[in-house]
């Protein structure tokens, strides 16, 4: 499915982060420092590396950097213990393609790398999508339009950005949290029931009577919009 | 206001008491060296008009007038008074030609105001004379009453002088120390308000108001350790429980994901950790916060912009729970803020308000000019807090026994709180009877000529 490089240079934490990629179908490699890491990732390919934000005599930032200088693009994992939103920032400005804060619910983490795997796919395509497609969900990315079916769907800007999220990683879990930092673009914790409440309005206007519910609820965990 | 406050100071009281005290004794003493000199005097001049009229009146009757005449030729008649008069009180001889009326003869010594026919205040005694006629002897006592009026006026001036400056040096004097009371009473104020890492003003002299502001001090020391303490407390146990709970979540997930597993009752707990995950992430939001340098973050923002997209958040949310939702924001309106912390704030506010309304309530917002600031108002007209308990609504943790049913970290508010602080905006919660009325005062700023985009508080 794929190859990850772990870069954590505490054990345990290392264990556990390779325990939920390989349960969930990766091949995970780890290093527990980072020079080693760095070298790892400069000699084999990986599809992902996850890497920890604070290392022992090199700050995750640096490797970061190091790899984006040498020309790599495997999407960057950050693993922080620092959850400020400021800690973020500079992770994600550094180059890091997402962010992740200890501790994490190990779905969390598989459905973030796994976001970040299609996206590095998506990324690779030749041509920019102008339109996605879950069974007779279309969405038209130009023309700013959504059908279900032969229906017309009238969605507000928001509403949109969310639809496209998840019709983009349709079949992926994806958890509230990641809903609210891709869509709204905040990073607090917004309360378990916002986000219910924005995907359950946008459900009631896909999942119309007599169609196929393509939404589902993974309870304590997330959303996911599938193809049946 | 300065001399009232003057006025209630001990240093001032003590001494206006002193100085009355003073002046007390002075006029005691004086009036007693009055009344014994007057006494003493007035019993001399008595004595000698008994001796006078004694040898007089001892004269045999032919050579009475001739020794008055002697007397008052001696004399000149000036401050002496000889007189005889007949028993019907007609005038016989001397130079006082009519007999005071309440004098008697062989009675106590009289004293008469100036009149015609005597010079000036007159000491008298009258002595039946063997003929029955009455002699009548005087002396002038004006310089008596004279003295008299001096030690009197004497009395009145020492002692208003000795009052008067008794104030004025009380008044100066409690100067000093009233300043430096209300250099400490605006400390004081300041540390309530929960400055605790400032301290009261210790002088070298090591007086009574010192020796206070030390205790003071060591006071505000011990709490502000204990503060500390139990914060990092707080935030050690939620930081370090974060780690096994987050494992015992993600052991359940499995279990739950597991054959044969009760995914129902599995789920039910799984709510439960997150609950108190929640919690602890916001104890440690709040500690974030707090730790942030001042103004990092900072940039001229919309308020108005930042108003309406809160609102596009949460109005859904609103809709979901039956509760009518208003927002009233203008354009143009900047302040200076870190954007993203003020949008969380913000949401927590609409959060908090749209949880505690009922079905059928409403949640207004408005965006007011105040002048210098613009003011913030969130209103709900759910069952609001009482005015006793508004000021502990904002403390850590603190949740009314029936909202714990309400689901959430129960430190929204104080979230809000704690991003106000760093923002030195003020936050005031109101009663709106009914409901509760939330605003945030914030100073205005120029509008940025560079950025004129409505989105432009994203950074």
């Amino acid at each position: 499915m794929g190859r990850i490089l772990v870069i954590e240079d505490d054990p345990e934490t290392a264990d556990e982060i390779e325990a939920c990629l390989t349960a969930a179908g990766f091949e995970v490699e780890k290093r527990l420092d980072g020079p080693g890491g760095l070298l790892r990732a400069g000699q084999a390919a990986f599809d992902a590396i996850t890497l920890d934000r604070m290392l022992p005599g090199m700050d995750g930032l640096d490797i970061v950097r190091a790899l984006h200088e040498g020309g790599s693009t495997t999407p960057i994992m950050m693993v922080s213990a620092l959850g400020d939103v400021d800690d973020r920032v500079d992770g994600l400005r550094a180059g890091g393609d997402d962010y992740i804060i200890k501790p994490f619910a190990p779905s969390e983490l598989v459905a973030r790398v796994e976001v970040l795997l299609r996206r590095r796919t998506r990324a690779s395509a030749a041509m920019p999508e102008v339109r996605l497609q879950v069974a007779d969900l279309q969405l038209d990315l130009v023309k700013h339009e959504a059908l279900r079916g032969p229906h017309r769907i009238e969605l507000l800007p928001m509403e949109f950005k969310l639809l496209e999220y998840m019709m983009r990683n349709a079949g992926q879990l994806l958890t509230r949290r990641m809903i609210f930092e891709a869509v709204w673009e905040y990073y607090f914790d917004p309360g378990t029931n916002l986000i219910n409440v924005h995907v359950g309005k946008l459900r009631r206007k896909i999942d119309l009577p007599g169609f196929m519910p393509l939404f589902k609820t993974e309870r304590g965990q997330g959303y996911m919009l599938h193809a049946p | 206001m300065r001399l009232k406050e003057i006025w209630r100071t001990s240093t001032f009281r003590l001494s206006v008491l002193y100085g009355a005290l003073f002046a007390l004794a002075t006029v005691a003493l004086l009036g007693m060296i009055y009344l014994q000199s007057a006494v003493y005097l007035t019993r001399r001049v008595d004595s000698i008009l008994e001796t006078e009229a004694h040898a007089l009146a001892a004269a045999p009757g032919a050579s009475l007038r001739q020794r008055i005449d002697d007397a008052l030729a001696l004399n000149g008649g000036r401050n002496r008074i000889f007189a005889v008069f007949r028993p019907d009180g007609g005038y016989v001889t001397g130079n006082l030609r009519h007999l005071p009326a309440h004098l008697e003869a062989g009675g106590k010594p009289i004293e008469i105001p100036p009149a015609p026919g005597t010079v000036a205040i007159t000491r008298l005694i009258a002595r039946k004379l063997p003929s029955g006629e009455t002699l009548v002897v005087g002396r002038d006592v004006s310089q008596l009453s004279e003295m008299r009026r001096i030690i009197g006026s004497a009395l009145v001036w020492s002692g208003s002088l000795i009052l008067l400056v008794g104030l004025g040096c009380g008044a100066a004097l409690s100067l000093a120390p009233l300043r430096r009371l209300q250099r400490m009473q605006v400390i004081g104020h300041d540390i309530a308000g929960g400055n605790l890492s400032r301290r009261m003003p210790v002088s070298a002299r090591g007086d009574e108001l010192d020796m206070f502001a030390e205790t003071v001090n060591h006071m505000i020391s011990e709490v502000e350790r204990l503060m500390a303490q139990t914060k990092a407390s707080t935030d050690i146990i939620a930081h370090d429980l974060r780690t096994p709970l987050t494992r015992a979540r993600a052991h359940l997930e499995r279990l739950g994901q597991a054959q044969g597993g009760d995914r129902h009752e599995v789920a039910h707990v799984t709510d439960q950790l997150d609950q108190v995950l929640d919690r602890f992430r916001a104890i440690l939001r709040i500690s974030e916060i707090e730790a942030r340098a001042r103004r990092a973050g900072f940039a001229i923002i919309d308020l108005g912009a930042v108003l309406r997209t809160a609102a596009d958040l949460y109005t859904p949310l609103a809709e979901e729970d039956g509760v009518g939702f208003a927002l009233e924001a203008g354009r143009g309106r900047f302040i200076e803020a870190d954007p993203k912390l003020l949008f969380e704030a913000i949401s927590n506010l609409l959060d908090n308000a749209i949880k505690f309304t009922p079905r059928g309530g409403h949640v207004r917002v408005r965006l007011e000019d105040g002048g210098e600031r613009y003011r913030i108002v969130v209103r709900d007209d759910g069952p609001g807090v009482p005015t006793s308990e508004l000021s502990s609504v904002l403390e850590r943790f603190y949740r009314r026994d029936r909202d714990r049913l309400a689901p959430g970290s129960g430190l929204g508010l104080s979230i809000v709180a704690a991003i106000m602080r760093l923002h030195e905006f003020e936050l005031t919660l109101e009663d709106a009877a009914p409901g509760l009325r939330v605003v945030i005062a914030a100073p205005k700023a120029m509008q940025p000529s560079d950025k004129t985009d409505d989105l432009s508080f994203r950074p």
